[in-house]
């Protein structure tokens, strides 16, 4: 398996352990509306961390198993794929920010469009690793 | 769109003492997975991967790559 195919699972697995969770919870326990509201700051602030634990723990896990290929750059298949993706997850991304930015502010309002921004962010992230496993597993470029 | 990219690549590297694809991607800064991809017809290299490649076999660039224009196209 090519290297950033294993970087795009790990990257896939770390949102599906940490935000799957927090997002559910979120959902079951809409965040009051009290400012500033600082036990829905400290869930955030948790999930963000993890996340990045996970990643950094993950990435060091992958160098260390795979210490050729990690010092490879990217090469221009590599390149290829990742603009591709970048695209379809450009266009989730954008759809995002018109709700998120332009209609939400009229219904909506705290903590419920902070969340739906970050849950489009994540949904973007996720749409761009699975494009990135999907153009490996299938060999485009 | 019909057309396709084919290419001998795998026979090359046979006469050449069968030399790997990790070998023949790090000759040419590509990775070995690449190389694959391209053998396999499924990645169309960029003009300057595709003289790289035809220069470590020390052929022209038409007895590596053809064009086949009635070949269904692999690439999705």
């Amino acid at each position: 398996m090519p290297y950033r195919e294993k970087t795009a699972w790990l990257s896939l697995l770390a949102m599906a352990m940490v935000f799957i969770p927090y997002f559910t919870w979120a959902t079951l326990h809409p965040p009051g509306p009290e400012i500033p509201n600082l036990s829905q700051m400290a869930i955030y602030a948790c999930a963000s961390l993890s996340w990045a634990v996970i990643l950094g723990i993950g990435h060091l896990l992958l160098r260390w198993s795979s210490p050729f290929e990690a010092k490879l750059s990217m090469d221009e298949r590599d390149i290829a794929i990742a603009h591709k993706a970048r695209g379809y997850a450009y266009g989730v991304l954008i759809t995002g920010m018109i709700l998120v930015g332009g209609v939400m502010p009229f219904t909506n309002g705290g903590w419920e469009i902070a969340n739906t921004a970050f849950f489009m962010i994540v949904l973007a992230e996720c749409v761009f690793y699975a494009n990135v496993v999907r153009s490996y597993r299938r060999q485009l470029g | 769109m019909n057309g396709a990219i084919s290419n001998n690549i795998r026979t090359l590297r046979f006469m050449h003492g069968e030399m790997s694809q990790a070998e023949l991607g790090l000759r040419i800064g590509l990775t070995r997975q690449t190389i694959a991809a391209i053998e396999a017809g499924k990645y169309a290299p960029s003009l300057e991967a595709a003289f790289r490649i035809a220069d470590v076999f020390n052929v022209s660039l038409a007895e590596v790559f053809q064009w086949d224009a009635s070949a269904p196209n692999s690439q999705a």
